[in-house]
């Protein structure tokens, strides 16, 4: 990783953390058993992401893609995942 | 006069979209419309987007334009829609995904992204377009009733999922309006389908802005996952 993609992911993971109800630990849970949002609240979540990685990026990504979908596991489950996710696709 | 609505309504090049968005415009509001055309309307509050409804990267495109340009979308008119009539054994496979693509993915993906501004915003009201052609089961026009009863399975759910978000998300199913759309129809056929109208006439623009109108007003918060038949027709 050259220091363009860590500024990168580092930004991502500040975004991600930003519309995060405030969590502890290093990898807070986004979305299942013991998280903090409920379906709606992944949906409200998701709508402010697109629009922040939009304004921060200048990218129009859509967050509910094939590719998210048909992973093994969700990229919505914890912010180390997402952040993982969005940095893939901000890369297409 | 109401004014200030930031409204998007698909397919304004002609026929009911271009009705919808003159009376919008006349009313005040800021249009935002779309077309595989180019624009056929001019006014400083309409902006127009050309593209084709069911591509998913354009459509992300125009509403997140319209929605950076004007700060939000207050409703959504999901009026795009093409016909094919023909008996079902004489329909051939690119007729079935072409209208599916543009009735009913073209629905979904404005539908999706709208509404993640509308859910942001805590407010918005969402109108579909069906056809009276889908309750009345209408022979040599399988394809264009199936697509318009996605539609409306559609719009019924997507009420259920966006109602705690404060969006409303209903449904008008005009009867035969003398647009493009119908112009091949031959007069047999028309006027047996206007026979099994409670009203037996053709719609008008009027007509359809009508249940429109109901369906943005804001006395109408309470009214979601409904569909509207013009002319007397049931579900």
């Amino acid at each position: 990783m050259n220091a363009t993609d860590e500024n990168k992911t580092a930004a991502v993971r500040r975004i991600i953390l930003d519309l995060l109800p405030p969590e502890e630990g290093d990898n807070p849970r986004i979305f299942g058993a013991g998280a903090p949002l409920d379906s709606l609240g992944l949906v409200n979540f998701l709508a402010d992401l697109e629009y922040r990685l939009a304004e921060e990026f200048g990218r129009e990504i859509v967050l509910a893609s094939d590719r998210a979908m048909s992973r093994g596991r969700s990229p919505f489950r914890d912010v180390a995942a997402l952040t993982e996710y969005v940095v893939e696709l901000l890369a297409e | 006069m109401k004014t200030g609505r930031v409204i998007f309504i698909t397919g304004t090049s002609r026929g009911l979209g271009l009705g919808l968005a003159e009376h919008c415009l006349a009313q005040g509001d800021t249009v935002c419309g779309c077309s595989r055309a180019p624009a056929t309307l001019t006014d400083a509050r309409y902006s127009h987007y050309e593209l084709d409804v069911s591509d998913e990267k354009a459509v992300v495109a125009a509403v997140r334009a319209a929605v950076r340009r004007h700060g939000r979308i207050d409703a959504l008119v999901n009026n795009a829609g093409i016909a094919s009539m023909n008996h079902a054994l004489l329909s051939p496979a690119v007729t079935a995904q072409q209208i599916f693509a543009t009735n009913f993915h073209g629905t979904f993906l404005f539908c999706r992204e709208v509404a993640k501004a509308m859910v942001r915003q805590k407010s918005g009201r969402i109108v579909n377009f069906t056809t009276v052609a889908t309750p009345l089961r209408l022979e040599g026009e399988s394809l264009y009733a199936a697509s318009k009863a996605a539609v409306e399975s559609f719009t019924q759910v997507l009420a259920r999922e966006l109602g705690p978000s404060g969006i409303t998300v209903n449904a008008v199913g005009p009867t035969p309006v003398p647009t493009d759309l119908v112009k091949n129809v031959p007069a047999a056929k028309m006027d047996a389908l206007l026979a099994r109208q409670a009203i037996r006439r053709f719609g008008t623009i009027e007509d359809v802005i009508n249940v429109v109108e109901f369906f943005l007003s804001p006395q109408s918060e309470f009214i979601t996952g409904q569909v509207i038949y013009l002319g007397g027709v049931n579900g």
